[in-house]
């Protein structure tokens, strides 16, 4: 030990900064998340050096688990939520790979002015979320937004989109998508630029329709910035709060874990620090399970990953 | 099995000024022949062979295949296969799959597909890795593999586009016999792309030599050796490169330092009609020998002595008129001169010469 210790001193001396770093930013903050699950702690119980107050808290076991899984309505139901949470994702991921694939093929041929496409796809990007989305919010209010005067025009019914229905969800999953395709567009534009031509040219040879290559040289050629990108794209879905809050609140109609989590932690009459601890938890388990199964999956398909 | 045309084909690059990659090709392929198109690079010949292939445009002219015009033809509908310089493997596919490919789109049966891979692998020695993927293969098993997907589609031609540039120098010895005793077996047309004149020489029943995308000339390997048409193609076929220098005529002959050689009736004649005093004199490394003092010949000054075991070259510096020129010798490998000696050198044989017109390159001998 003492001569490990001699011999690689130095080595531990340079890493040992950035472990104290993760531990301090990373691990301490997780661990006493987990901790609080297990105890009621809110507003009113936590330590509080401003009024001169001791912690009162008590552990309660598993009871904020079994409350929360329960899918009680006070506690936010859980399961309906999920639900939601799981439309919102996949919905979102596969606009997102759809559209940024389609702009990707489109971009990747020689076109008049490509540079300047390119430019104006990656735009919404460039701009801070929190202003797109109070754009977008005007855009979609129900009497002067430029939305429903478009579809009046139409003669199309113009519905409330911010309001209490399931069309709040549609327009917050619209502002997503309008956010999360350039990502996908530039990720995939990386991938089919790395595409040989020549591959193209001997499918061609074999007699493979504009379709077939597509589908035989295109998407495998693409396979492994595909499922790297749609993983991620999943997990920052699965938690994208600031959309959501900031165009719509909070709506019932579309809550999804994280913005639960958040409202219980900020608002209500007594912020309950405790269930809002548990949602973080259960959606770090959700995501750590999924990406556990998207990883065997891809692995079966034999992509090293 | 199909005859191949190239008419007065072009392509057109366009610039400022336009780029003629191919110019006025006109070139007829017979049944079952194996033809090398070679050149150095920028000279036209992977274009003129993706005009073939349907890659790439014919500006003007046509391009026929068993006497069919299939200039405006899409590459499916031309019944060819083509093996890239870089095999273009599909590499999420097996062997097999690649093998298979063509096939499978054309909606064959499966058990069809298997027995004609099968068959295919067996012939290029590929059975045992039919179920790996493409990165799991070496260099000349990749190679064998691209030869294995044109194989498998029986086309009525073969194209191939520098197939052996990526393997070792061993290796593609090996194979390049091996593809040329491939496509006597088969029989199929078989056009080949080659920037390496041994190569051309080796494999091809014709060889067309292509440069700034004009055809120089189209001929036996025997015929482009002996009776280079011009002085291009006399310098680019043949390793060593043929000796050119541009020497003075006088009405005995050339004259080369000190000594004068003697032409044949036919070159002085055209020489003297076109007004000439000065020709390009070829002459290849081995229609030269070296002489004892006491013969007539011309001084070199040894520069370096390359030894290749059999024989070795000589590269030495003579002098022609006021400059120095360097020619190339080859001698016996086991006496070489040495280093800074001066030898004497004299031309072999009087018809071993060649000569060209000094501006326009033209052969002038018979």
């Amino acid at each position: 030990m003492r001569r490990f210790l001699d011999r690689h001193w130095y080595a531990y001396a340079m890493v040992l900064p950035v472990v104290v770093v993760i531990a301090v930013l990373v691990l301490y903050p997780l661990a006493q998340g987990i901790f609080f699950t297990f105890t009621n702690i809110n507003e009113g119980n936590i330590a509080n050096p401003v009024l001169d107050r001791a912690a009162t808290y008590t552990g309660v076991g598993l009871t904020n688990y079994l409350n929360v899984l329960s899918g009680d309505p006070s506690f936010g139901s859980f399961w309906s939520t999920l639900i939601r949470t799981l439309i919102w994702t996949f919905g979102c991921v596969l606009c997102h790979y759809g559209f940024g694939l389609a702009l990707a093929v489109l971009l990747n041929r020689q076109v008049k002015g490509r540079a300047l496409y390119r430019v104006l796809l990656i735009l919404p990007w460039a701009v801070p979320a929190f202003i797109s989305a109070f754009a977008w919010k005007y855009m979609f209010n129900a009497q002067y937004g430029i939305i429903n005067q478009f579809l009046r025009a139409l003669g199309l019914p113009d519905p409330i989109w911010l309001g209490q229905s399931d069309w709040a969800l549609v327009a917050v999953v619209i502002v997503n998508v309008w956010l999360g395709v350039p990502f996908m567009m530039v990720a995939l534009l990386g991938g089919l630029q790395s595409i040989p031509g020549d591959l193209y040219e001997a499918a061609e040879m074999d007699g493979a329709s504009p379709w077939q290559r597509f589908r035989h040289v295109t998407l495998p050629g693409l396979r492994s910035v595909s499922s790297t990108v749609v993983l991620l794209g999943i997990i920052w879905t699965f938690n994208m709060f600031a959309v959501i809050y900031l165009i719509t609140g909070p709506n019932p109609n579309t809550r999804i874990l994280v913005t639960y989590a958040f409202e219980r932690f900020f608002s209500g009459a007594s912020r309950d620090y405790a269930v809002a601890s548990t949602y973080g938890v259960l959606i770090l388990s959700v995501l750590l399970v999924f990406a556990s199964v998207y990883r065997r999956a891809l692995r079966k398909q034999g992509e090293v990953w | 099995m199909a005859e191949v045309a190239y008419v007065k084909a072009s392509r057109i690059f366009s610039g400022n000024p336009p780029v003629r990659a191919v110019d006025e090709l006109s070139l007829d392929v017979s049944d079952g022949e194996f033809l090398v198109l070679v050149g150095p690079s920028g000279s036209g010949k992977s274009t003129a062979l993706r005009m073939l292939a349907g890659l790439e445009d014919v500006d003007e002219g046509a391009i026929k295949i068993g006497g069919k015009d299939v200039t405006n033809v899409p590459p499916k509908g031309r019944d060819i296969a083509m093996v890239f310089q870089s095999y273009a493997l599909y590499p999420h596919m097996t062997v097999a799959e690649n093998m298979g490919f063509a096939l499978k789109l054309r909606g064959v049966n499966k058990a069809e597909i298997k027995e004609k891979v099968a068959e295919a692998a067996k012939m290029l020695d590929l059975t045992k890795y039919l179920e790996r993927k493409p990165k799991a293969l070496s260099g000349g098993q990749r190679q064998r593999v691209a030869m294995g997907r044109a194989i498998v589609r029986e086309p009525s031609v073969f194209l191939m586009d520098e197939p052996l540039s990526n393997l070792d120098a061993k290796l593609r010895v090996e194979t390049r016999a091996n593809i040329a005793a491939l496509q006597q077996r088969l029989g199929t047309t078989t056009i080949y792309v080659t920037h390496d004149q041994v190569e051309a020489m080796t494999m091809g029943h014709r060889v067309a030599v292509l440069k700034d995308g004009l055809l120089q000339q189209c001929d036996t390997p025997r015929a482009l050796y002996d009776k280079p048409a011009n002085a291009f193609v006399a310098g680019f076929m043949g390793s060593p490169a043929m000796n050119l220098k541009t020497v003075p005529l006088t009405s005995e002959g050339a004259k080369l330092d000190g000594i004068v050689v003697p032409l044949e009736r036919h070159a002085m004649d055209t020489a003297s009609a076109e007004g000439l005093n000065e020709v390009t004199f070829g002459i290849r490394p081995e229609s030269l020998a070296l002489v004892g003092s006491q013969h007539h010949g011309m001084e070199m000054t040894v520069e370096l002595v390359e030894e290749l075991g059999a024989d070795a070259l000589v590269h030495g510096a003579v002098r022609i008129g006021a400059s120095s020129e360097r020619f190339v010798v080859r001698v016996d490998g086991r006496t070489p001169p040495t280093l800074g000696q001066t030898v004497k050198v004299a031309v072999r044989d009087a018809t071993e010469i060649h000569l060209f017109h000094p501006e326009s390159g033209f052969r002038l001998t018979n």
